[in-house]
């Protein structure tokens, strides 16, 4: 989990901070040129309409990607949370279905609680156990599909009220709700990386445990809650995923979790931890989206996508390789 | 440290020995009291029809009074899953396999290797390629059912206009016979010219992202859409409805008949047509006991025409059986409704 970042030999950091904003510059401006090109290729990609889509389709792999962002930052991964946001959704959906539904809040509230008792299982397993994230992670991956299925008798559970379908739905302002969620997300795990005492220890833990302890960091305590948070907003996007299918489907978020590393990666995160920010989080989600979208309204074989999609995380790793190892 | 590990070790295989004494006990028990073991290989019981036909196979009667000790495999969508499943099988001894395959070709070997056996192995919902391999099979049309669904479609739009199709997993048998029947109307209705044509993967996530962005690339232009089953139509009804679409203006059909499509078409919203998990899970189940019991054997199944039902049991002597459609319509889609709460 540890890593060797910082270095003392000052013409390597200089050459390093070039790469480094080389590098950034060169996801942003991926985005950019991958913006312009579909506004040319397809009339409508520009529209409001399709926009508004946009960000929508967006906004679920978006939220597992910010609180994948804080995992991989730590130095761990989180293969769970496609399951667990198939758990979270048919908990949520269950309190919302037939004559007698519950308050939508309650369900949300719900939803989002057991995935984070789900991310406080594996917190707990992973910090104070020290089996590696991995393989815990892996194993909830199972455990919580199953449950999801044991909990939902495999079937759908059809019927939610409209109260809750709203959560994924909504507008507000002609802005759709998951868009404002998503949005909300990312300003307050923005703000609390870069302007927060535990901003700072998240990235201390992710780059250096040891010196991290040794100038008494709790260093359980913040991979414990990073799992916790990743939970809880793999319970959210659950939450907005059941309102949007309008029913809550055991088999939703189907490698949603390859999704999310994707746009940390892509974002420029380092996988070993300690490097990167929301920010370009953001960025991977929305490249990964776009790519979707245009490809659509282009109408070309999703084997294409695929196959592009997978070409740009890996070349993703490779930018992000060559700003980390010697020249 | 060694101590409390031996000992960990020798509870361990105490528990293990009991667990496995049990299990012969079981066994054994199950051996003198039941007349038949049938085990049923299925698709995967993550998908609702699965799941639908695993409880209807468990309530067949036989089933439920003991006579057939009935084991449902989940294949978890994995042809090589599936080919292990029938080895285990094979290697217990069943007295009968039902196959609900996951892929057209790579069950053709299982079953050959179960024949070979002398396991008869009855086909039921989805088939292999192979069926000359099949005691005998029981399932619906899935070509005619592309046919009903895409005219379903195409008679709301008047005979002309736009299509878009939604298709399930390629290269899946429900997706390339459906496709055929699609393909079967579309020929008969020149009229009707085909925007887009792309699948999603039976998924009801995939479906709905694939429609809002079709709605946006085809603007005003798509007047009727085809999805190979009810997850996907369900999905581009959402994205219809979100839109801000008419789903009277734009009609979507799908096939299947889950619970949610149901609910749709009781709303006025989609078009279904119901495949019958009760009938092709407990017909399976007949023509199993019909294999290993011989001409004698009489089934249990409502479905059977000497039980009241619509199709010919023919004395379990026929190796193909074809389950009929069942279009959901506002008139009936109440009692199936009804009848899905005791499912």
């Amino acid at each position: 989990m540890t890593t060797e970042l910082s270095s003392a030999n000052p013409g390597r950091a200089r050459r390093q901070m070039a790469a480094d904003i080389l590098s950034k510059y060169g996801i942003v401006l991926a985005f950019v040129i991958l913006f312009v090109a579909l506004s040319f290729a397809h009339q409508n990609f520009l529209s409001t309409a399709n926009l508004t889509n946009v960000l929508r389709q967006v906004s679920i792999n978006g939220i597992l990607a910010i609180g994948m962002t804080y995992v991989i930052l730590t130095g761990g991964i989180d293969l769970s949370v496609g399951s667990v946001l198939a758990l979270c959704g048919v908990v949520a959906g269950s309190l919302v279905t037939g004559a007698d539904p519950a308050n939508p809040a309650l369900a949300f509230l719900a939803g989002i609680g057991v995935g984070a008792l789900v991310g406080a299982i594996n917190g707990i397993l992973i910090a104070r156990f020290k089996v590696t994230a991995f393989v815990v992670t892996l194993g909830m991956l199972s455990m919580a599909r199953g449950a999801t299925l044991l909990y939902s008798d495999g079937r759908p559970i059809p019927n939610l009220s409209p109260e809750f379908r709203w959560f994924g739905q909504g507008f507000v302002m002609g802005v759709p709700v998951p868009v404002i969620v998503f949005a909300l997300v990312f300003i307050i795990a923005f703000i609390v990386l870069r302007y927060t005492v535990y901003g700072r220890w998240i990235y201390a833990v992710g780059g250096n445990i040891k010196s991290a302890r040794t100038s008494g960091i709790p260093t359980r305590s913040v991979i414990f809650s990073a799992y916790m948070i990743m939970g809880a907003l793999a319970g959210l996007a659950g939450v907005i995923l059941t309102a949007r299918t309008t029913s809550a489907l055991p088999q939703a978020g189907l490698g949603y979790e390859l999704d999310a590393i994707a746009a940390v990666v892509i974002g420029g995160t380092s996988l070993v931890g300690g490097v990167g920010s929301v920010t370009y989080t953001l960025i991977g989600a929305l490249i990964i989206g776009v790519i979707s979208n245009g490809l659509d309204l282009l109408g070309v074989s999703s084997y294409y996508q695929q196959i592009i999609k997978g070409a740009i995380i890996v070349v993703a790793v490779l930018i992000d390789r060559s700003r980390h190892s010697n020249p | 440290m060694a101590k409390t590990l031996l000992s960990r070790r020798l509870m361990l295989a105490a528990l293990a020995g009991t667990s496995m004494v049990a299990a012969g006990f079981g066994l054994v028990g199950t051996a003198a009291a039941q007349e038949a073991r049938i085990a049923a290989v299925v698709q995967s019981l993550d998908t609702e029809f699965n799941v639908l036909w695993a409880d209807a196979a468990n309530r067949h009667p036989l089933v439920e009074d003991g006579t057939i000790a009935l084991t449902v495999l989940d294949g978890r969508m994995d042809a090589l899953q599936q080919s292990n499943q029938f080895d285990t099988a094979i290697a217990e001894g069943y007295d009968a396999i039902i196959f609900v395959p996951v892929d057209i070709n790579a069950g053709n070997d299982p079953v050959q290797r179960a024949m070979e056996a002398g396991i008869p192995v009855i086909g039921s919902n989805t088939l292999i390629s192979d069926t000359d391999l099949y005691e005998s099979y029981i399932s619906s049309n899935d070509v005619e059912a592309g046919r009903i669904l895409a005219e379903s479609v195409i008679e709301k739009m008047g005979g002309s206009g736009n299509v878009v199709i939604v298709e399930g997993m390629i290269g899946q048998s429900a997706q390339v016979q459906r496709l055929e029947g699609i393909e079967e109307a579309l020929a008969a209705n020149p009229d009707v010219t085909v925007l887009e044509q792309r699948t999603a993967n039976w998924s009801r996530a995939e479906a709905l992202s694939l429609v809002e962005n079709w709605l946006i690339s085809r603007g005003g232009e798509i007047n009727g859409i085809i999805a190979q089953n009810d997850e996907m139509a369900i999905g581009a009804l959402e994205a219809v409805k979100a839109a801000g679409l008419d789903p009277a203006e734009v009609p979507v059909a799908g096939v299947d008949g889950v619970t949610d499509a149901l609910l749709a078409v009781q709303r006025g919203e989609m078009m279904s047509t119901l495949q019958d998990a009760d009938a092709q899970a407990q017909g399976a189940i007949d023509l199993a006991m019909a294999a290993i019991e011989g001409e004698g054997y009489e089934p249990r199944a409502a479905v059977w025409d000497v039980n009241g039902g619509e199709m010919a049991w023919d004395g379990g002597q026929s190796q193909q059986y074809s389950v009929p459609w069942v279009p959901v319509t506002a008139d009936n889609v109440e009692d199936l409704l009804a009848m899905r709460q005791n499912q």
